[in-house]
């Protein structure tokens, strides 16, 4: 209860000072540009142009599953060497690295799932200047020129992709210190008595000592780079192409913009206080793959490296004007649009996966059978999150629970931020405040709900802290570089780091979370692991000094790795706890490709702004593009107090994300759902409410993303891969494929005009039935209770229309099918159920397809051998574009028959039938006649 | 149809059959429809439910089969039709909880696994084992009713005292008012008087200085008898040497004493000079020379004259007069903070006067809060100095009894802006006490306060009794 200065004032000071500076926005002067990232200014001065690389063919080898080859840079005589693998499904592999560097160089592990399967590659031709290798089954081929040298990978006479076709591949050798006294007092001596020479050797060598490379500050840290320049690049090109996606984490646009006239899109972990929109600075998460998008073909680049890394996009299109793209089209003068990236990492090696397509789905299954796909969250999960930081005690967690009961709005979780702890000793709880925290959450299981507490890696350095000591005893804390344990300032105050990169640590801070350890604990308490990026408020740019050591590595190489591995640790402790039973639930804001293996992720601290409600489509749209679905922004805004309205909008929007949780930033004040009167309650109830219904669909979705790592929350040109009008939508979006949402996104809108895709299509208002044509922008006049969701003609969703207290008062609840009939008449759906919370659903679950055609609508099972009964039924079938029929006939899998009552709504063409009353895990058919 | 879990349709199918069962017999029996057994009910409902062939929605919107009604689907709008099960969404049962007050909850949390009604009857079909704790739960509501009966008529007959006491309070302070005002009309006229006089003697001065004024024929005119006046200090009507010394210097460069041989020779050798000598003598040295002047001034002996004149005539005067001033800025501040003070609304009764004066502290963790009525609230750490949660601005409570919230605004401004601010919320009780203290949003405190004169006689006629 005391003002916020009071409270944090060592660590807040020191935290504002150094990022506040008065304003609302982002202090950019906290974070590096490229020009002040002397790997990049080094990288990004060398101008496309003739390669210094040439393969060297003579060294070649070819195996069934591997090429090498060396590749020789003219100007300094140092050689690479290329590894180029061909992957199953349709992946190409290439890897470059130090034919024999100084000492070993980062190569990223335990991102990929597996060793990814080969398929065997085999020689077309070969002569002097280059060889053809033939990709696999289809009639795809890789020519590797030898002078200079480069890559281009071709599907019959159409180049996919070229790999250094700029010449800027680049890859700075690891080298011996030459220009300090510090290293060697007696060279320096000669060298000064004899500067002649000196630079004579430095002209040999053709190797410039530029300011930055073997040391570099930044505002007042230094980072002392023992190991010198290290930075790796390499060029893609790819032609017909004019949308790239992807590379998360940014708050920007969906659709990637050029950067010739700025940065470089930046991926490097960081807390960034306030951040500002629609730029390309690095936020909290990073995955490095990108996707490449044309009406013919998607293909992506997944760049694993985990040292900062910057991305440059440009475009021989990007500055033509329709009318001058127009004029190249009627002079039939227009050369092949084309787009260029560019990935710079400081160190690390060069090793990319090239997914070739050629469906959006396709790359989806590629990238998903390199990294894994989304884990698959408990249920509840996918329910109503209600965060703040923070609830104050015990008393307050009731009363909010209670809040919710007496408002009658559904929700599963109840967040505890860093205040429930003993003074930011994560693993305990304020002795006052939160003296019984297994009555608290015993009264939350009464009520089938949930808790969050949060765990965040920054470790309090106190000797009466538990946790602190075994970290400390066990030697685990990350090193600094002159090899003492690593202390930077976080929330505690002094505050230690483990070193999560390293797998005894991991599985230490898994055991923490055994409930004999985890004082306070229990089933329903889950966890939430925040700052991982690490955040640092006294280091360069609020993170961790890059020359900090996780054993024979620099933090430089594995930095954006940390929040992976604290989340990965973080899921094994959920899971071990349980005996392997329970299906974890971690939240994390940190990231790396990966992630979406561990838990869920959110766009982090936003703010309550119109602008960032916007922006947290294209943000998750863009996470889920790289396999990461289980996304959501801070409903509300985290940052600042939002109007009514925009917290309406933003439930509504919210309610129709991945992930749905309201948080608010200390100094806002309380907005809980009803704290805004009764027209507002009632609002944020029905938005609520609508997700409720929705589970079902949400739940399948969940469990297609994990079984196949397609995106739950979709851009439309996914589905529309061939309509250019949908390339760059990110005000609008799909779930799954049956659902658009064009949520309401601006302040005091009167309408919004969304594009309904598919040429043949047709889409149903959900809430009135309202049928579409698609292939049109359909004008929505909407008033402060509306949320433009279609269904796609063709589709059946299933909903629980009892909405009740949680997601688990839901369970054996029946279902309302919404059979919505495309112009043939027919319609596809599923259903899947589970127990919900377990991993039993490797086996036992029921999924079914449903299909309607010829009138007739059936159920039919999808995995026979699966077991799972429910108590689950059909309450209610709503067909929507129906005729009238004269009679309805339901037959059950015991043969028998009985004919349906039914309704019809002539001026909506809804049928719906009323209680079938057949169990949800049965065959039956029911025939409209 | 039935599978697997349908046991509960099957078994509620089975149920309604009985009760229609029952129902036929009763109504043969007695000719009166009884649809005592449709569950989900109140008595007052019961009427909407008399068994018929068909059902007809509350709001009228539709009409039914009978057997439709809580069969598990939701055909009324209203919900009217499913009073008893979990099938619409609008819908709302009835807990009859006997022994205790029977409540709606909503049709949602029928079967949910969650004992929500007393009497258990929410849960006919879930596997949550709810126990009837209706006649605990009555015990302890009367008891807890009880308690609170006894505190609120404690409560009440100490309001009483307290409405006596600020009735006298209120009339102690009004007499203290006009007492203040009359002490103030007492100090103004002494004032008036004062400055009347000061007026006189300013208007003696002027002339003084008049007269004083070198080479002004009115001097002259004048023959130097109020200068003699003013050097004759002991008003005898002649000046002696020590008058002289006291009053009259040389000047060459500097003021200068006289001697006594000096001064003896300005009263012409003798050591007594009346009017008429003066005039003759003294008086010209006085006005024509530049080696002797009235003491206190080397070029303007009229302003000495007027002060040293103002001194001896009005110097206590000019003390007494600020005296008198500031006692009468006093007592109108005194009375405009009494006014102020009197303007609060200390309710219809004045019973929350008493407050007015009193501070009440609380202890929560290292805090330490202090709530003094209408006047601030403040907040201490065991370490710090007091933060300001706010001075008295309003009652903010409902429409149906605003005394039950105070407001308390503009305290020391916060981290993000604004500033700290308090609600106070009053509640019944036999003592007068800060009772919890939270800070549910960074900066808005809310207090709860306990104290008799927030007692209510209405709450005396609610209570559980009227609804059992």
């Amino acid at each position: 209860m005391a003002t916020f200065t009071e409270r944090m004032a060592p660590v807040l000071v020191l935290w504002l000072a150094v990022s506040l500076s008065g304003t609302w926005a982002v202090d950019k002067g906290n974070f590096k540009t490229c020009d002040q990232s002397s790997f990049c200014k080094r990288q990004r001065a060398l101008k496309p142009g003739e390669s210094p690389y040439r393969a060297l063919l003579e060294t070649m080898e070819l195996t069934n599953t591997r090429l090498t080859l060396q590749l020789i840079n003219d100007n300094n005589k140092v050689r690479l060497l290329l590894e180029l693998y061909r992957l199953q499904g349709n992946i190409t592999r290439v890897k470059i690295n130090e034919l024999k560097p100084l000492k070993l160089r980062y190569e990223v592990p335990d991102v990929l799932i597996r060793d990814p399967p080969t398929e065997p590659l085999s020689l077309l031709s070969q002569d002097e200047n280059g060889v053809v290798l033939s990709l696999g089954a289809e009639s795809q081929r890789v020519i590797v020129s030898a002078r200079p040298f480069r890559l281009d990978i071709m599907e019959g006479r159409e180049v996919l992709m070229s790999l250094n076709s700029r010449g800027l591949l680049a890859f700075e050798h690891l080298r011996m210190r030459k220009d300090t006294s510090q290293a060697d007092p007696e060279a320096e001596k000669k060298e000064e008595t004899d500067p002649a020479k000196q630079a004579e050797t430095a002209k040999e060598e053709e190797e410039k000592v530029e300011d930055g490379m073997w040391e570099e500050t930044f505002k007042s840290h230094s980072d002392s780079k023992p190991n010198g320049p290290s930075a790796v690049s390499l060029d893609f090109s790819l032609p017909g192409v004019e949308h790239v996606y992807g590379i998360p984490e940014h708050a920007d646009t969906l659709r990637l913009k050029t950067t010739e006239n700025g940065d470089p899109y930046r991926l490097y972990n960081l807390d960034v206080f306030q951040y500002e929109l629609y730029n390309p600075m690095a936020l909290y998460g990073a995955v490095p793959v990108m996707l490449a998008h044309n009406a013919q073909r998607t293909t992506g680049i997944f760049w694993l490296n985990a040292a900062e890394t910057w991305v440059d996009i440009s475009s021989n299109t990007a500055g033509k004007t329709v009318f001058g793209k127009m004029l190249d089209y009627v002079q039939g003068s227009s050369e092949t649009p084309q787009t260029d990236v560019r990935w710079i990492s400081e160190s690390g090696i060069i090793d990319v996966f090239i997914m070739l397509g050629p469906t959006p789905k396709d790359v989806f299954a590629q990238y998903a059978s390199l990294t894994g796909t989304q884990a698959f969250p408990p249920l509840a999960a996918v329910g109503y999150h209600q965060c703040r930081w923070n609830y104050n005690d015990q008393e307050d967690v009731t009363s909010v629970d209670a809040g919710f009961d007496e408002h009658d709005i559904p929700y599963d979780y109840i967040w505890l931020d860093i205040e429930h702890t003993d003074g930011k000793r994560y693993f305990t709880w304020d002795p006052h405040k939160f003296a019984s925290p297994k009555e608290m959450l015993q009264g939350l299981m009464d009520k089938k709900r949930k808790m969050v507490a949060i765990v965040d890696p920054h470790i309090k350095v106190d000797t009466n802290y538990k946790i602190h000591n075994e970290i400390r005893s066990r030697s685990f804390y990350i090193k600094n570089k002159d090899g003492g344990d690593y202390e930077g300032w976080c929330w505690p105050g002094s505050a230690g780091y483990p070193d999560f990169t390293r797998a005894d640590m991991r599985d230490w801070w898994a055991s923490m979370f055994a409930y004999d350890q985890y004082e306070g604990s229990m089933e329903n308490l889950y966890t939430w692991n925040d700052m991982n990026e690490p955040s640092v408020f006294n280091g360069p740019e609020v993170t961790m000094h890059k020359d900090a050591l996780h054993g024979a590595w620099e933090h430089r190489d594995v930095h954006n790795l940390y929040g992976f591995y604290v989340q990965m640790a973080t899921a094994e402790g959920l899971i071990q706890r349980s005996g392997g039973v329970e299906r974890p639930f971690v939240l994390t804001r940190a990231f790396f490709a990966g992630s979406q293996r561990y838990g869920a992720v959110w766009t982090g601290d936003n703010a309550a702004e119109w602008d960032h409600l916007k922006v947290s489509i294209p943000m998750c749209l863009s996470l889920g593009l790289v396999g990461i679905s289980f996304c959501g922004a801070d409903v509300g805004g985290f940052f600042k107090s939002p109007s009514t309205e925009l917290l309406v909008r933003w439930y509504q929007t919210g309610a129709y994300q991945p992930f749905f949780r309201a948080h608010a930033h200390l100094d806002t004040p309380r907005r809980e759902p009803w704290l805004f009167g009764p027209e507002n309650t009632a609002l944020i109830r029905e938005a609520v409410r609508q997700r409720y219904t929705l589970l079902p669909y949400w739940y399948q979705q969940f469990y297609h993303a994990h079984r196949t790592g397609q995106p739950i929350m979709r851009p439309l040109w996914v589905e529309y891969p061939e309509d250019p009008a949908t390339f760059a939508l990110d005000d609008e979006f799909l779930i799954g494929r049956d659902l658009l949402v064009h949520p309401v996104t601006e302040e005091g809108a009167r309408g919004v005009t969304a594009y309904l895709p598919g040429k043949d299509e047709v889409w149903f208002d959900v809430h009135t039935f309202q049928k579409h044509n698609g292939a049109q922008n359909l004008y929505i006049p909407v008033t402060i209770s509306s949320i433009p969701v279609f269904q796609r003609g063709g589709s059946i969703i299933p909903r629980k229309i009892r909405v009740r207290r949680s997601s688990s008062c839901m369970m054996h609840d029946p279902y309302t099918l919404y059979v919505a009939l495309n112009p043939q008449r027919t319609a596809e759906g599923e259903l899947y159920i589970d127990d919900g919370h377990t991993f039993n659903y490797e086996k036992e679950f029921i999924h079914r397809r449903l299909s309607f055609a010829n009138n007739l609508l059936s159920s039919v099972n999808l995995a026979p051998d699966a077991q799972f009964s429910t108590r689950s039924w059909i309450e209610r079938i709503v067909i929507l574009g129906a005729s009238k029929p004269s009679k309805v006939i339901l037959k059950t899998d015991d043969g028998q028959e009985s004919q349906l009552e039914f309704d019809f709504d002539s001026s909506m063409s809804v049928l719906t039938l009323r209680k079938p009353g057949m169990n949800a895990g049965v065959d039956w058919n029911v025939m409209l006649q | 149809m039935f599978e697997t879990g349908v046991s509960g349709f099957l078994s509620s199918d089975m149920r309604l059959h009985i009760s229609l069962t029952f129902i036929i017999t009763i109504t043969a029996s007695c000719g009166t429809a009884d649809s005592r057994k449709i569950r989900g009910i109140s008595p007052s409902y019961k009427r909407f439910y008399r068994e018929r062939k068909s059902f007809l929605c509350i709001d009228g919107s539709k009409m039914i089969p009978f057997e439709q009604v809580n069969d598990d689907y939701c055909d009324c709008e209203d919900g009217s039709d499913e009073p008893g099960t979990s099938a619409c969404p609008r819908g709302r049962f009835y807990c009859t909880n006997l022994s205790f007050r029977p409540h709606y909850i909503p049709s949602s949390r029928v079967n949910d696994g969650i004992c929500d009604c007393c009497d258990a009857s929410d849960e006919y079909n879930s596997h949550a084992r709810c126990q009837n704790t209706c006649w605990n739960l009555g015990q302890r509501e009367r008891a807890y009713v009880e308690g609170q009966m006894r505190t609120l008529d404690e409560g009440l007959q100490l309001k009483q005292q307290l409405i006596e006491e600020g009735v006298l309070l209120w009339r102690e302070k009004q007499a203290q008012l006009r007492e203040l005002q009359q002490v103030a009309e007492d100090l103004q006229i002494k004032l008036e008087e004062h400055r009347r006089k000061k007026h006189e003697a300013e208007r003696l001065r002027e002339q003084t200085l008049k007269a004083l004024g070198a080479g002004d024929s009115s001097v002259r005119r004048e023959n130097g008898s109020s200068t003699f006046n003013f050097l004759d200090s002991n008003k005898d009507g002649s000046l002696t040497v020590e008058e002289v010394q006291a009053k009259v210097a040389l000047v060459h460069d500097e003021e200068r004493l006289l001697s006594e041989d000096e001064a003896v020779a300005l009263l012409g050798g003798g050591r007594l000079m009346d009017l008429t000598l003066f005039q003759h003598t003294l008086w010209d040295v006085l006005t024509k020379a530049d080696s002797v002047k009235i003491r206190g001034s080397l070029d303007a002996a009229g302003r000495v004259v007027a002060e040293d004149l103002e001194a001896s005539d009005g110097e206590w005067e000019a003390t007494n007069q600020k005296k008198v001033e500031e006692a009468y800025d006093t007592v109108n501040m005194e009375i405009s903070d009494l006014r102020k003070k009197l303007t609060i609304d200390y309710g219809p009764d004045w019973e929350f006067l008493f407050l007015n004066s009193q501070c009440y502290k609380l202890k929560v963790y290292e805090y330490t809060y202090t709530l003094c009525p209408f006047n601030q609230v403040t907040q201490r750490s065991t370490a710090g100095a007091d933060v300001s949660l706010g001075r008295w601005g309003m009652w903010a409570g409902t429409p149906h009894n605003q005394y039950s919230q105070m407001v308390y605004e503009s305290g020391e401004p916060c981290w993000q802006g604004g500033s700290r601010s308090t609600t106070v919320t009053l509640t019944c009780g036999t003592e007068t006490a800060l009772r919890s203290v939270r800070e549910p949003s960074k900066c808005q405190y809310i207090m709860d306060f306990q104290t008799p004169v927030a007692c209510q006689p209405v709450l005396k006629q609610r209570g559980i009794h009227s609804e059992l």
